[in-house]
């Protein structure tokens, strides 16, 4: 994948402000169901992480990478999403969340790049 | 108030096991967010995260809360609309997703549930007891029993078709404030007549102490039929409640309707034709299914009274969830659209009419934001209005959000006021702090403030839910 930082970002930033956290798609995800319900391993959890990791409040850290890395991508959240009416496309989110991690674009991070 | 987090760590890694103790700052911050439309900010966000699994384990956690006066706040799954489920402080959030035992006991007539339970899970292993769960939220996919009886909501359900759910509740398990775990009520399916502690513990909000085991009596799932009536505008579904009560009909368990505007998004959203005019969808139940049939076929000749459009039952079951979707998932449907700012107003039932028209034109006026839409749905039935101020789109700032929910917040209570009424299902503290001190004499709001106190002395849970939330 080769996508552009400010392309990522940009997308980021807009779908993920969608999100009410209303947590309707934290039951259908396999990890949380394999952590007994920890709400930051659920997809809920992870979109408000890239959200915050976006605007400052989180830095780049090993809870985050455990948590966006937990991500199966099974897409169980987008049906679900769909069907509670917002219509996010959760898994994908999560996959350009864990890029800007794995290509060290998050601002402030220590192998920041670009 | 500064704190140790290391050592935080260690003390309530002794009491829940390490594995149930999460300080890291991105998990604090996924317990700190809730559906209210702001971000959190410095103050909401937890030290600590813990994951309890019994009444022993959340008895030494306040016990040490209250030697270290650290707040705790409880968190069944955050879905609560008026800000109970954001910490208002810093402090420890005591989730309880871990508390998930289910245990149906059909020879002795009740079923008893860990507070994590979530309702949709508890709704699917009555229904194999042939029981019903008598709490009917939007959100049961994810929303606890703990917190559903905490805030003793009615949501979907017409209280003058079948109580509330705390008219079930046999008794309860809990740990006091300070940290003593008490038995409240009876294992017989007669509740206790005269002073019984567990109706202090209905409806309270968290705020007396955590619930770690509901013990509710079992309801024989009774039949359903389902109605969806169209009308030319929302007023003759307001008349055709108004005329239900006045003709003392017995109301059905269910009496929904969307709005001319959410009737089209919703039933956009969902895949139905535009329908004409404003829905109105109705579930009656009965304990026979031939009992069930007569009621609808009652109902629907009352309702033709009203001049409806079309009023029909809907038989096939996939139709029914459709329509019943476009309903239960329209606030969904308008949030997908832009942002949105919710009511609840409960007036007296014969001055349903006025108090729409008056919500209605406030939402139209509002002073701290103009080009908003009015669109409104609810539990008509019941009676709720759900006034929205709707925007279409997602980019406003943090402060104009703030500005909309309080001006919100403020007339939608002064209808309440003004037309006798209270709510119904969001409970009355955090953000609604400020109708309990207008709507009752100060005495209400003081006695509470003692209640609280007698048990909390302290301040340890829910810090900042009664002292109300902006």
């Amino acid at each position: 994948m080769d996508i552009d930082r400010e392309e990522v970002i940009d997308t980021l930033v807009k779908e993920v402000g969608k999100c009410r956290a209303c947590r309707f798609c934290i039951d259908v995800c396999p990890a949380y169901q394999a952590t007994e319900g920890i709400e930051s391993m659920a997809p809920y959890g992870r979109i408000q992480i890239i959200k915050y990791l976006l605007n400052g409040m989180l830095a780049e850290d090993d809870p985050i990478v455990y948590s966006l890395y937990s991500c199966l991508q099974c897409g169980r959240c987008d049906r679900l999403c769909q069907a509670k009416g917002q219509n996010l496309e959760v898994s994908n989110l999560i996959r350009l969340g864990k890029y800007l991690l794995s290509k060290g674009l998050v601002k402030g991070s220590k192998d920041e790049k670009g | 108030m500064e704190v140790n987090r290391d050592k935080l760590r260690k003390d309530l890694a002794k009491i829940v096991g390490k594995e149930h103790v999460f300080t890291d700052r991105p998990t604090s911050v996924v317990y700190a967010k809730d559906t209210m439309p702001w971000d959190v900010e410095e103050k909401n966000i937890p030290y600590a995260v813990v994951r309890p699994g019994n009444a022993q384990e959340i008895s030494k956690l306040l016990k040490y809360a209250n030697e270290k006066l650290i707040p705790v706040h409880t968190h069944g799954s955050g879905t609560s609309l008026v800000g109970l489920a954001r910490p208002k402080t810093n402090c420890i959030v005591l989730d309880t997703a871990r508390m998930k035992d289910i245990r149906v006991y059909p020879e002795r007539g009740y079923f008893v549930a860990g507070p994590g339970v979530h309702l949709a899970q508890l709704r699917k292993e009555l229904a194999n007891h042939n029981a019903m769960l008598p709490v009917f939220p939007g959100s049961e996919l994810v929303a606890t029993i703990g917190g559903a009886i905490a805030v003793n909501t009615s949501a979907h359900g017409v209280d003058a078709a079948l109580g509330k759910p705390g008219d079930f509740i046999l008794g309860f398990e809990l740990v006091l404030p300070t940290g003593e775990i008490i038995a409240t009520g009876t294992e017989s399916t007669r509740r206790p007549a005269g002073i019984d502690p567990t109706k202090f513990f209905i409806g309270s909000e968290g705020l007396l102490g955590v619930l770690t085991l509901i013990r509710m009596r079992i309801i024989p799932l009774p039949s359903f039929q389902h109605i969806v009536a169209s009308y030319r505008s929302t007023e003759d579904i307001l008349d055709t409640v108004m005329e239900m009560y006045r003709q003392r009909i017995f109301p059905p368990l269910f009496f929904e309707y969307l709005d001319e505007n959410a009737a089209k998004i919703g039933y956009e959203a969902v895949g139905l034709d535009e329908p004409e005019g404003a829905v109105a969808m109705m579930r009656i139940h009965s304990w026979s299914k031939v009992g069930c049939e007569d009621r609808a076929r009652e109902f629907i000749e009352f309702l033709k009274g009203g001049s409806p459009i079309e009023a029909r039952i809907v038989a096939d079951l996939e139709e029914w969830n459709k329509i019943w979707s476009s309903r239960a998932e329209a606030g969904n449907y308008m949030y997908r659209l832009g942002m949105t700012f919710g009511s609840e107003i409960s007036p007296r039932v014969d001055k349903l009419r006025d108090a729409f028209q008056d919500a209605k034109s406030f939402i139209l006026n509002l002073d701290s934001y103009k080009g908003n839409e009015f669109i409104s749905f609810g539990h008509i039935g019941a009676p709720t209005i759900h006034a929205y101020a709707f925007v279409r789109t997602k980019d406003i700032p943090n402060e104009v959000k703030k500005a909309i929910t309080l001006e919100m917040r403020e007339k939608s209570e002064d209808l309440n006021i003004k037309y006798g009424g209270c709510g119904g299902e969001w409970g009355l503290t955090a953000q609604r702090v400020s109708f309990l001190k207008k709507k009752y004499e100060k005495e209400v709001y003081e006695a509470l403030v003692k209640l609280k106190k007698a048990l909390d002395p302290n301040d340890i849970l829910n810090r900042g839910n009664l002292q109300g939330w902006i």
